[in-house]
C-alpha cells in the first residue's frame, strides 16, 4: 500500500529536473527544485515553494537543468544551478547570482556535483550533453573541460566519492557506458559496465561501514540497477525481478545509528532497501514518469515528476504512522 | 700543437676463421669492454661517459649517461673478434633502449654476468646447448616470480616516484607523474624544447594534427590568432585532389539543403580554381561558411590512418579515391559532425567529435591491441599518437634549461623517462634498485639444491650470481662497498633494500621501477647470453661491405 503523500504543482506542465536540500534540512527546512520553468526554493520543509529569479535578464524563466547545494550550506549558503550555456552560483541561498561563462557552442548541462570537502577544495564538476565534463576548482568561478579518456561526451550523471580527498574517485554515467576517474575527474577510463545496458542515468557510492569498502550503484535506462564492488571492474545486476526497468535516480539516507536506506526511483514509483540493495520494497506509486529524487537528511522524500510538479512524502518523525520505510 | 688524427674506419680485413678457445675469449673481451663503458651509468648516482664527436671535432665531447645512447655511439671495436662480442651486447642494449627506453645498463650487466658465468662453466666441461636450455627454463621461473611481485602504479605521487627512479630529476619527475596520471599508458605526450629555464606542461583539448591546415589564408576568420573556429561544423572527408570547381557544387547544394551552416572540407589537395569556388561560396551564400583543410599526414599511410580516425571520431563516411568516390556522390550521411572545429595555416583540430562512442571505444581497443603486438618502434610510436589523439586530448611537456646543450640533454632524458613511464603505467612496477631480482634468488638457490642435473644446477647458480649484479653495480656507482651491503641485505627476507641516494635501508616499493623494463632487461640478457654461449666458431669476411651484399 503506498504511503501518504502530497503533490505540489509548481507551474502548469512543469518538469522537475533536479532536487537538492540543505544538509541541515531537518533544522532549516531549505530545499530547491530545478525545473523547466526555473528554480524554486522552499524554506518550510517542502510545504510551499517560491520561484527564484536568477538575474534581471533571466527573471526565473530559463530552464534550470541541474542543481547542487554546498555540503557546507549552513555556513557558506552556496548553491549552483546549470542553465543552457552556463552555471550560475549564489552564495546567499539564491538571492543573488553570478554567471560563469563556457566556451561556445553553449553546453547543455545534465548534472552538477559538489565535492564533499567543498569548504577546502572548492571543487565542482558539471556533466553535459555533447561536451563531456567541466570542472571548477575555484567554487564555480572558472570552468574547464576535463574530458581526457572520456569517449562518450554525453554525460547524464556524475557521482563523487564520499572520500574524494583521499581516493579522488569520480564516476560519470554516459549514453554508452560508465567512466571512472581516479584523479578527481582530470582523466577518465571506461569501466566494464556493459555498453549494451547503457545509458547510465544515475550513480551512487555506498560505503560498507568501518571496513571502508565502497560499492558503486548504477541505474540504467531500461536495464535496472547494477552494483560493482571492485571499482567498476565487474558488474552484477541487483534484484532484476523487482527492478526490471529504468532507474532514474538513487539516493541514500544514512541514519545516526549507521544504518542506511537506499531509495531507487523507477519508472512508476519509489523503491527502498534497508540491506544495501539486496531486497527492495515499493514505497510509493508515482503513476507518472518520475524524474528526480531527494531523500533529505531528516527522512523526507521528494519526487520530481514529468510535467506535474513535486510529490512529497513527509519524514516519519513528523508524520506519525507513516514510518513504513524507516 | 699536436696534429689531430682523423677518425678512420678499417675498410678491409683478412678473411679468416677463429676457433675455440680463442673465439670465446675474444667474444668475452668484447662484451666486457662495451659493458664496462655502460656499467657506470646504472643507478640513481650514475656517472657519465664522454664520447668524441664523429661529425664535428671542434665541439666538446658528448657527455652521456644513457646506456642506450652510449651503445649506439660505439660503432665498432678495433679488434674484429672482440668487436663481434661487443656488437652482440650493443644489439641487446639498443633493443632495450628502443622498446622501453630504460634498463639498458641493467640489461648490459645482467648479460655480462650470465655470459661470464656460463663461460666458466663451459671451461670446466659443461655443455653449451644444455646450459642454454636450463637457463631459459630458469628464466621462465624468474619471470613468473617477477609477475607475482608486480604491483600497479596509480596516482600522480606514485607515478612521480617511478619517474624519479628513472630520470633522477625531481621537477621533471613531478610533472611526468602528473602527466601520466592524466594521459595513462596510451595518451599522447609531445616533448618539446622551450626557451625558458624551467619545465612546464600544457594540456590540449580535442584531436589535432600539426601537418595539416587551411589551404588558403583567405579562409582565416580570426586574424589576430591566425585561425578559424567553427561551432557545430559538418565535416566532409575526402582523400583526393579536388580539381574542378564544378565538383564542389553538389557538396554545397547538399550542405544548403540540409541547413548546414559551417562546413569543413578535408581534402587531399585543392586546385586554385576549386579554392576560388569555395571562397566565392563563402561570400555569396547567406548563413553558410566553408573552410578547406589539407588532409592530415605526410605520407599516404599516415593520411589514410588519419582519415580513418577522423571518420570514427566525427561519424563521417570518408570519400576515397581508391573506392572510386567523387564529390558527385555526396549524400548527407557522409558528413561527420563535431562541437567545434578549428584550423590555422599549419594545423587542424576537432573538439567533441560526434561519432558513435561505442565505435570509438572499439577502434581504440583495436589500436591498443595492435600496439601490444607490435615490435616495430616506429609503428608503436605512430599507434600511440593515434590513440592519444582519440583519447580526447594531449599533453605537451616543454623542456627548458640554461643552455642549448642542457635543454637537449633534458629533452632526451624526458623522452627516455616518458617511454619507461608508459611501460610502467601499462604493465605495473617492481621494487627498484635491483631488489626485485634479489628477491628471486632464493627460488634459484632452492632449484639448484633440488636438482640432480649438473647443467640445471649450473644454470641456477649462474643466474643466482647474475641477479645480484645490477644491485652491486648500483652500490658501486654510489661509492659503497657492494659486498658489505649485500651481506646486510642477506639478513633480510622482505623487500627492504639499500637506497643508494640516502644511504639508508628502505622499503624498495617506494623506489619502484617499471616492471616491463626489468622483465625485458632480464629476458633479453639471458636469451642473448644463452645464444652467445653456444657460439663456437667466428668467421670473418674480407670486408664488411662485401659481407652485407646479398648473393
Amino acid at each position: 500500500m503506498p504511503a501518504t503523500h502530497s503533490t505540489l504543482q509548481l507551474q502548469h506542465g512543469d518538469t522537475v529536473f533536479s532536487l537538492a536540500a540543505s544538509p541541515d534540512f531537518a533544522q532549516d527546512g531549505i530545499c530547491f527544485a530545478a525545473c523547466a520553468s526555473g528554480l524554486y526554493r522552499s524554506q518550510d520543509g517542502g510545504r510551499s515553494w517560491e520561484s527564484i529569479s536568477f538575474s534581471a535578464e533571466h527573471h526565473g524563466q530559463m530552464a534550470a537543468t541541474a542543481l547542487a547545494v554546498s555540503p557546507d550550506y549552513a555556513q557558506d549558503r552556496s548553491l549552483f544551478i546549470a542553465v543552457k550555456g552556463g552555471v550560475l552560483r549564489s552564495s546567499d541561498g539564491g538571492d543573488t547570482w553570478f554567471t560563469a561563462r563556457f566556451p561556445a557552442p553553449p553546453p547543455l548541462f545534465s548534472a552538477l556535483a559538489v565535492s564533499p570537502s567543498f569548504e577546502y577544495d572548492g571543487v565542482l564538476l558539471a556533466g553535459t550533453m555533447e561536451d563531456g565534463v567541466f570542472a571548477s576548482s575555484d567554487r564555480g568561478t572558472h570552468w574547464q573541460p576535463w574530458n581526457f579518456g572520456l569517449f562518450d561526451l554525453n554525460v547524464l550523471c556524475i557521482a563523487l566519492s564520499p572520500n574524494l580527498q583521499q581516493d579522488e574517485t569520480v564516476l560519470a554515467g554516459a549514453e554508452t557506458g560508465l567512466y571512472r576517474s581516479a584523479n578527481g575527474g582530470r582523466a577518465w577510463r571506461a569501466t566494464a559496465f556493459p555498453t549494451d545496458k547503457a545509458p547510465v542515468l544515475c550513480l551512487a557510492f555506498v560505503n560498507e561501514g568501518a571496513a571502508g569498502k565502497t560499492r558503486i550503484l548504477a541505474g540504467a535506462e531500461n536495464h535496472g540497477l547494477w552494483v560493482s564492488g571492485d571499482e567498476g571492474e565487474s558488474w552484477t545486476r541487483l534484484a532484476p525481478a523487482i527492478i526490471p526497468e529504468s532507474v532514474n535516480d538513487i539516493q541514500i539516507i544514512r541514519k545516526p545509528d549507521g544504518s542506511r536506506h537506499l531509495f531507487a526511483l523507477v519508472n512508476d514509483g519509489l523503491l527502498t532497501s534497508a540491506d544495501g540493495g539486496q531486497t527492495w520494497t515499493r514505497l510509493m506509486q508515482t503513476g507518472d514518469a518520475p524524474t528526480a529524487l531527494l531523500a533529505a537528511a531528516d527522512g523526507s522524500i521528494f519526487v520530481g515528476l514529468l510535467g506535474k510538479g513535486i510529490m512529497r512524502l513527509p519524514a516519519p518523525s513528523s508524520a506519525p504512522g507513516r514510518s513504513r520505510y524507516v | 700543437m699536436s696534429e689531430k688524427t682523423p677518425f678512420q674506419s678499417p675498410k678491409t680485413y683478412k678473411p679468416g676463421l677463429v676457433f675455440q678457445p680463442s673465439a670465446h675469449q675474444h667474444i668475452q673481451r668484447g662484451i666486457n669492454t662495451l659493458v664496462a663503458a655502460i656499467r657506470p651509468t646504472l643507478g640513481p648516482t650514475a656517472r657519465t661517459v664522454a664520447i668524441t664527436r664523429l661529425s664535428n671535432d671542434q665541439k666538446p665531447p658528448e657527455v652521456l649517461d644513457s646506456g642506450g645512447i652510449i651503445a649506439r655511439r660505439v660503432i665498432e671495436l678495433s679488434r674484429r673478434d672482440e668487436d663481434m662480442g661487443a656488437m652482440l651486447a650493443r644489439a641487446l642494449i639498443c633493443r632495450q633502449h628502443e622498446r622501453i627506453g630504460d634498463g639498458t645498463a641493467t640489461a648490459a650487466v645482467l648479460f655480462q654476468a650470465v655470459y661470464n658465468g656460463g663461460l666458466r662453466y663451459l671451461a670446466s666441461g659443461g655443455n653449451a646447448m644444455r646450459l642454454r636450455f636450463h637457463l631459459q627454463a630458469a628464466l621462465s621461473r624468474i619471470l613468473g616470480l617477477l609477475d607475482e611481485m608486480t604491483f600497479p602504479v596509480e596516482g600522480k605521487e606514485k607515478l612521480a616516484q617511478v619517474a624519479e627512479t628513472i630520470c633522477h630529476d625531481p621537477p621533471m619527475a613531478k610533472l611526468l607523474g602528473e602527466i601520466f596520471d592524466i594521459i595513462g599508458a596510451y595518451g599522447q605526450l609531445d616533448i618539446r624544447k622551450d626557451h625558458r629555464r624551467e619545465l612546464r606542461r600544457e594540456y590540449i583539448e580535442g584531436m589535432f594534427w600539426n601537418n595539416s591546415g587551411l589551404f588558403s589564408r583567405a579562409m582565416i576568420m580570426n586574424r589576430a590568432e591566425l585561425q578559424t573556429v567553427y561551432e557545430e561544423p559538418a565535416i566532409l572527408i575526402a582523400d583526393f585532389k579536388i580539381n574542378d570547381p564544378r565538383h564542389i557544387m553538389p557538396v554545397l547544394e547538399i550542405a544548403v539543403e540540409t541547413k548546414i551552416k559551417k562546413l569543413i572540407l578535408v581534402a587531399g589537395d585543392l586546385s586554385p580554381d576549386a579554392l576560388a569556388g569555395l571562397l566565392l561560396a563563402n561570400g555569396k551564400l547567406k548563413n553558410f561558411h566553408v573552410m578547406a583543410v589539407k588532409g592530415p599526414g605526410l605520407n599516404p599511410d599516415d593520411r589514410m590512418t588519419a582519415i580513418e580516425d577522423l571518420a570514427v571520431l566525427t561519424g563521417g563516411i570518408p570519400m576515397l579515391k581508391a573506392a572510386g568516390h567523387s564529390l558527385k556522390d555526396v549524400t548527407h550521411q557522409r558528413f561527420g559532425w563535431a562541437r567545434r572545429g578549428w584550423a590555422s595555416p599549419h594545423s587542424f583540430g576537432i573538439v567533441g567529435g560526434k561519432g558513435d562512442p561505442r565505435r570509438l571505444r572499439r577502434h581504440v581497443s583495436q589500436l591498443q591491441a595492435r600496439f601490444q603486438h607490435s615490435d616495430d618502434p616506429k609503428q608503436r610510436e605512430k599507434i600511440i599518437q593515434r590513440i592519444g589523439k582519440l583519447m580526447g586530448g594531449s599533453a605537451t611537456l616543454w623542456v627548458g634549461g640554461i643552455s642549448e646543450l642542457e635543454i637537449e640533454r633534458r629533452k632526451e632524458l624526458a623522452q627516455r623517462t616518458a617511454d619507461a613511464m608508459r611501460a610502467a603505467v601499462k604493465d605495473g612496477a617492481l621494487p627498484g634498485g635491483g631488489m626485485a631480482y634479489l628477491a628471486c634468488r632464493p627460488a634459484l638457490e632452492r632449484g639448484r639444491r633440488e636438482s640432480a642435473d649438473p647443467d640445471e644446477r649450473a644454470a641456477c647458480h649462474i643466474l643466482y650470481q647474475a641477479l645480484a649484479e645490477p644491485a652491486r653495480a648500483i652500490f658501486e656507482n654510489a661509492g659503497y662497498d657492494p659486498s658489505e651491503i649485500m651481506a646486510k641485505l642477506m639478513t633480510r627476507d622482505d623487500l627492504y633494500g639499500f637506497d643508494a641516494v640516502s644511504g639508508q635501508m628502505t622499503d624498495m616499493k617506494q623506489i619502484a621501477d617499471s616492471a616491463s623494463m626489468q622483465k625485458m632487461a632480464l629476458r633479453n640478457a639471458v636469451l642473448t647470453a644463452g645464444m652467445a654461449l653456444t657460439l663456437d666458431v667466428l668467421v670473418h669476411h674480407r670486408t664488411p661491405e662485401i659481407a652485407r651484399q646479398p648473393g
